[in-house]
């Protein structure tokens, strides 16, 4: 029984047609990897999963529940979190605050108001920074974290938000070798825990971490397969033809 | 039919006045992302410009006119230089900034020229109306309506025609890139202020005898200009042409049956419903949520 | 460690803060110039207002003297029924109404014969408001300066409007000669001390309202919003009520301010709705520190007792409305966070020689040590 299915999905901008009835379905415990070259339309993909990009044709389903139409938080209260391509906190908040943020149990503005923001559930706030190596800039701003960090801080703000779903969008991009193992280390840790869905162009990090892999091209889903299917497949080298390859991608 | 002609004619001057003051709003914004709220302040700056030059210079009202776009947009110009330029990436506090100019401007003006209404007078052979089509129109709103015409067009080709318009489009799609193709961003952007300030101080100069002049006079078409650019979506310069037109012909309707400040209010309450559906504004697309 | 240090010092402030304004009127013993401070307080209570929008929300409020006129207007409509057997016309009709041909007490006004319904009205009305133009603009995900203008915009439409309505409003003139507000057998005399201190005590309470309020989650999220809206979608938020309930705080409390101005100046007018008057509320905000409720207060109280201490015929007010103009310009310019970033900056420079066996890494810094441009 899949956890997320995406049957035919559509996504325009204005004209151009980013998603060409795309499907792609993932069980529930399972980390996929989705790869494609750069175009095909995997950020656009789980854009529209949480509520970033709107349908314009197709279904997504969650956990039994078509939640094409919804709005994001509602997306994210079911379930789904999102860490983006271009690393997103919030900068002027304290990594800490970043993810008493990200740590929603009550969504509602008068639940929150009896909480308090210093003192509520500090220690396992703390133990979530220490599992990404962050807690010696536990009350410090996030702004002064370095680009690794501040993926890794986006991370376990997912982790806080306890999300059944984790979609992370290229998360080891601008890491160095050292970093990127980390980042796979920590992605092993997740897994089983979280279903995930995993956009990368590390061809290494996959090996290291995916089971399953997803190619899309041109807004379409190309082949499906373990690692070793998807390099031999002609259609997947064919659609890497010009952009160096599928390893140097 | 005569009254619904007349009607429809007042209408126009009020949307041609509308968009002589929105036009320079919404370029500035269009291209810098800034929404200066001195805008009414240099309308009123382009007001007394020309009251100086008319009462004390004994110029005429015409050569007035090209004066005052200069005078105003140098001033815009400047204070591009010297403050907008340090603000860039934080549009609140550029809000803030050009307020406190504003400010200041309304003040220099009020310790200066006094704080007492000042009058413009019109010039002799534009008082008669002339006949037209059976009607009674009144030379004067023809001039403004064909300045408004003049000056919407050379804007058009200015930003679509000209190579200065190919690099503000390009700034204003995507200023990082158009910097590394080596426009000089900086030069566009105190260009578009001071072109902005200019228009400003035009629409001013051309209110003047219409309507007393004071060091508040400003805040009143700002304001409307501020509904137009909200409900014409900004960065389209047919969207700012459409909705000033409607914004126009709707506040004369509206002012017909009961009066200006009702009309205004009930514009107001109808864009403010606007933005609810379409928060883009009426003639931009939608494009991606968030 | 920086934790308990801040909220220490922030205890030490506002203790030294409330005591400050308590003791005063044992040191006064001019009526006029208690009146005077006790209108600065009242500045104190918009400008910490504003602060919980716009510095904790990013929600930059320019129409926020909509809130504090509607609210004074609710204050001085039922004082003003209050002194009919003295000051106003025939059957029962305030004066001005009588001078306009108005026959008999337009039914909204009827409920204000009632002081305990104005005082409900005071705080409920603008809060009313700005659930609905709130409603309309943050559901629509409308942002930034688009809310300013939009504010702007409503400020003067509200404006004109009153000052249109002669016949229900006193128009131009507002209402004028309204008696003293009597609330559990105290006769709040605007010059007298029993006035200053229920100023003072709002004052107060407001501040720790809003205390509270920012340091909840609920709080947090609004900070996390002023940060970056769309991303707190993605955790599950519905973002536009949190900025709805921040603006309608800030609406509340604005309005009950404006009660209060309407009790001490002894009439409302439409110069409580000014552009002028929502141009200062930014300037006190912005001086104080915007992300600062005492800040903001503080800035509020300072800028208008310096501009009080000075002078106040109108020739000079022109002159200080100029300087107004350069002081704000300058402080958005090189002092974003205001003066009270300068206090924590100084306080988390003590604090930094004392503690010295602190690690580095624990070293207290305060929010605002960003000082200059960026
Ligand atoms: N907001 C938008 N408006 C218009 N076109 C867009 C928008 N977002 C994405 N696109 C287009 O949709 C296509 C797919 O983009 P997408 O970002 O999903 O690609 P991607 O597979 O994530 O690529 P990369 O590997 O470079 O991150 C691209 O051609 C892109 O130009
Ligand atoms: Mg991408």
């Amino acid at each position: 029984m899949s956890l997320l299915e995406l049957k035919g999905v559509e996504v325009q901008f204005s004209g151009f047609r980013a998603l060409r009835g795309f499907d792609l379905s993932v069980a529930a415990g399972e980390l996929r990897c989705l790869i494609g070259p750069n175009g095909a339309g995997k950020t656009t993909a789980l854009d529209v999963i949480c509520g970033k990009a709107q349908v314009n044709g197709g279904d997504i389903i969650f956990a039994g529940q078509n939640i094409s139409h919804f709005e994001e938080h509602r997306i994210a209260r079911l379930g789904i979190g999102r860490k983006f391509q271009v690393p997103s906190v919030f900068r002027e908040l304290t990594v800490k605050e970043n993810l008493h943020v990200a740590f929603c149990r009550r969504a509602g503005v008068f639940a929150n108001l009896g909480i308090s923001a210093a003192k509520a559930n500090a220690d396992e706030l703390e133990k979530l920074a220490e599992l990404v190596g962050l807690k010696e800039s536990f009350r410090r701003e996030a702004g002064i974290l370095s680009h690794g960090q501040t993926q890794w801080l986006e991370i376990a703000m997912l982790v806080a938000q306890d999300a059944q779903l984790l979609l992370l969008d290229e998360p080891t991009a601008g890491m160095t070798a050292a970093e990127t193992r980390k980042t796979a280390e920590l992605c092993k840790q997740l897994k089983g825990r979280h279903t995930m869905l995993v956009v990368e162009h590390d061809m290494g990090f996959i090996k290291e971490i995916g089971d399953v892999i997803s190619v899309m091209h041109q807004g379409r889903l190309l082949a499906q397969g373990t690692v070793a299917e998807i390099e031999s497949d002609p259609e997947v080298r064919k659609a890497y033809l010009g952009s160096g390859g599928i390893r140097g991608a | 039919m005569t009254d619904l002609a007349n009607q429809i004619i007042t209408g126009l001057s009020i949307a041609s006045i509308l968009l002589l003051v929105s036009l320079g709003l919404a370029i500035i914004y269009g291209v810098m992302g800034v929404i200066n709220l001195a805008h009414g302040d240099f309308l009123m700056l382009g007001a007394y410009a020309v009251w100086l030059m008319e009462s004390a210079l004994g110029l005429g009202f015409l050569p007035c006119l090209v004066m005052v776009f200069f005078i105003v947009g140098a001033i815009g110009w400047l204070v591009e230089r010297t403050l907008i330029r340090h603000l860039y990436g934080r549009p609140l506090d550029t809000i803030l900034a050009t307020w406190g100019i504003g400010i200041i401007l309304q003040q220099a003006i009020r310790l200066s020229a006094g704080a007492q209404l000042r009058y413009v007078k019109m010039p002799d052979y534009l008082v008669n109306p002339l006949h037209l089509l059976g009607l009674d129109i009144s030379a004067y709103r023809l001039l403004i309506f064909s300045v408004t015409i003049v000056l919407v067009a050379v804007t058009y080709i200015l930003i679509f025609h000209t190579s200065f318009g190919i690099r503000l489009r390009a700034v204003m799609q995507n200023a990082e890139i158009a910097r590394c193709f080596g426009i000089n961003n900086a030069r566009i952007y105190s260009l578009t202020f001071a072109y902005g300030a200019g228009l400003a101080g035009l629409a001013g100069a051309l209110v003047s005898p219409l309507k007393s002049v004071s060091p508040d006079m400003g805040t009143n078409y700002v304001v409307d200009a501020f509904l137009v650019v909200v409900s014409g979506g900004v960065q389209s310069l047919f969207g700012t042409v459409a909705s000033a037109g409607i914004i126009g012909e709707l506040s004369g309707g509206f002012a017909y049956f009961w009066n200006d400040t009702l009309a205004r209010a009930l514009l107001f309450f109808l864009v403010v419903v606007l933005i609810r559906f379409r928060p883009q504004g009426i003639f931009a697309m939608p494009l991606r949520r968030g | 460690m920086r934790r308990i240090f801040i909220s220490r010092g922030h205890i030490i402030g506002y203790a030294a803060f409330a005591l400050a304004i308590l003791v005063v009127p044992l040191f006064i013993d001019d009526p006029y110039l208690l009146n005077k401070l006790a209108r600065y307080l009242i500045f104190g209570i918009l400008a910490a207002a504003l602060a919980l929008s716009w510095g904790y929300t990013g929600i930059l409020n320019l129409g926020q003297a909509v809130s504090f006129g509607l609210g004074s207007y609710c204050m001085a409509m039922t004082l003003k029924l209050h002194t009919i057997p003295i000051q106003t016309g025939a059957a029962g009709l305030p004066d001005f109404m009588v001078w306009n041909n108005v026959k008999s007490l337009p039914w909204f006004w009827e409920p204000f014969h009632s002081t305990a319904f104005a005082v409900v009205a005071g705080v409920a009305f603008p809060v009313v408001v700005a659930l609905l133009l709130g409603w309309f603009v943050f559901r629509a995900r409308v942002t930034g300066v688009y809310v300013s203008i939009i504010t702007l915009a409503m400020l003067v439409v509200v404006n004109l409007v009153i000052v249109d309505q002669q016949r229900f409003t006193g128009g131009f003139n507002g209402l004028t000669d309204l008696a003293d507000l009597k609330l559990f057998g105290i006769d709040f005399d605007p010059y007298s001390s029993a006035t200053y201190y229920l100023i003072a005590l709002s004052l107060l309470a407001t501040l720790m309202i809003g205390e509270l309020v920012v340091r909840s989650k609920t709080g947090l999220i609004m900070q996390a919003i002023r940060d970056d809206e769309t991303r707190v979608r993605y955790f599950g938020y519905d973002v536009a009520r949190y900025q709805i309930f921040a603006f309608c705080v800030s609406a509340g409390l604005s309005g009950f301010a404006g009660m209060l101005y309407a009790m001490v100046m002894a009439f409302a007018s439409p110069t409580f709705l000014s552009v002028q008057i929502s141009l200062s509320i930014v300037i006190w905000c912005a001086v104080g520190g915007r992300e600062s409720l005492i800040g903001s207060a503080l800035g509020a109280i300072l800028v208008t007792g310096i501009q009080g201490g000075l002078s106040e015929t109108p020739a000079f007010l022109n002159t200080w409305m100029l300087i107004m103009g350069a002081l704000f310009v300058a402080v958005v310019l090189f002092l974003p966070k205001g003066l009270i970033s300068i206090v924590q900056l100084g306080m988390a420079r003590l604090a930094g020689k004392k503690i010295s066996a602190l690690t580095e890494d624990e070293a207290p810094l305060p929010r605002g040590h960003k000082l200059g441009i960026g």
